[in-house]
């Protein structure tokens, strides 16, 4: 069957001797080509494949970049209407932060955002006393930001993992620096209120 | 596998072409379908039994391939990638047509490593006829092994069965072909 375009009636003495190619009855290209064509224009084609393999990874990590930005936006806009009394914001100054706020940092974000000796000192007595005040808040100050921090941490968590990517990008970086800003300022809402005896 | 032809100033224009046409240049790619249209097309008529089937089985790989070409690795062979998908396809056109009859066993039979001679030299019709006569499994393991020169190993893994059932079908396919030649198959 397969040799009915070869010489079939040749003798051989082993089947590795049966011919491998056996040529088509007709000229296949043509179907081939027609459907490489459909594909092309439907977008499909490798070239197109090629590109987004290529293009695939900067456009996550350009995903991932709207999300923290909007991520963080939403924080920032829902620490300035519930939680933080006016003028009690004391972000920690410059681009300081903390690498142990979420934990698992990468070397190089270590060396980007190490946090100055003061900062550190502060965030670590806002955090240990933490679960203090919170307690001494009403229930619904204690629930929001409880929710607030969840929200944070898992703002620097994807940061953190995108930065492991690419962990030159600066507008990632800059975004990290916000959130750990942001941490500050709902660590120092707590304690303010806390302090004055009232909710958030 | 057995080697068809020398390697060397063959990788490297193919090498080439398969670059050219990640690019997408699909003149690149006629050439490469031009060297190896023959060898797919025979695999999949030897497991279709079918030349217009065939047809599309082999149509159907080569646009598989271009449109996968980005992910092949030039270093091993473009023949044996495109002998895969030529299987996949041929075996998923079987399922689709509900034509497969699962005749594969899991017994271990004992390997059979032969060079696949006759006893007397036969007439390639009546060889192919007779293997074209052979039951889907058995056939499958025998077109790879005997004709395509692929290791149990490798056999096994493009039609997705396990090494002993190749190795089981090739054993069965072995004995029913000797019955159909009438002479002794070594």
């Amino acid at each position: 069957m397969a040799s009915a375009n070869d010489d079939g009636e040749r003798k051989v003495t082993s089947l590795r001797d049966l011919p491998q190619a056996v040529t088509p009855p007709r000229d296949l290209w043509s179907g081939i080509e027609a459907r490489i064509a459909a594909d092309r224009r439907a977008g499909d084609g490798v070239a197109d494949e090629r590109r987004a393999l290529v293009q695939g990874r900067s456009a996550r990590l350009r995903w991932i970049a709207a999300a923290a930005v909007v991520a963080a936006l939403a924080v920032g806009i829902w620490i300035g209407r519930s939680l933080l009394p006016t003028g009690a914001v004391r972000a920690p100054s410059g681009t300081s932060a903390s690498t142990s706020a979420g934990g698992g940092t990468s070397e190089v974000l270590q060396a980007a955002y190490v946090a100055d000796p003061k900062y550190r000192r502060q965030r670590e007595a806002l955090v240990k006393s933490l679960e203090a005040r919170l307690a001494a808040l009403p229930l619904d100050s204690r629930a929001k930001v409880i929710a607030s921090l969840a929200t944070i941490h898992k703002s620097m968590q994807d940061l953190q993992a995108a930065l492991g990517r690419d962990p030159s990008n600066a507008l990632l970086q800059e975004l990290l620096v916000n959130t750990y800003q942001d941490e500050m300022r709902v660590l120092t809402a707590v304690h303010e209120a806390s302090d004055a005896g009232r909710g958030i | 596998m057995t080697q068809i032809e020398p390697e060397g100033t063959r990788v490297d224009w193919e090498g080439a072409l398969v670059q050219r046409a990640c690019v997408g240049d699909v003149r690149a790619f006629e050439r490469l379908y031009r060297e190896h249209a023959g060898r797919v097309y025979g695999l999949c008529l030897r497991m279709t039994r079918d030349p217009a089937v065939a047809e599309d089985c082999t149509q159907e790989t080569f646009i598989n391939a271009w449109k996968a070409l980005a992910r092949f690795e030039t270093r091993s062979s473009l023949a044996t990638w495109l002998h895969r998908i030529a299987v996949n396809v041929a075996l998923a056109k079987r399922r689709k047509a509900s034509l497969i009859v699962e005749s594969s066993t899991e017994d271990e039979e004992e390997g059979i490593e032969g060079e696949w001679t006759l006893e007397t030299p036969l007439e390639v019709n009546e060889i192919e006829a007779a293997i074209a006569g052979l039951p889907e499994g058995a056939r499958d393991v025998l077109v790879l092994n005997a004709i395509y020169g692929y290791s149990h190993s490798e056999a096994a893994q493009m039609l997705g069965v396990a090494e002993g059932t190749c190795k089981a079908q090739l054993h069965r396919a072995r004995g029913l072909l000797r019955k159909k030649l009438g002479v002794e198959v070594r």
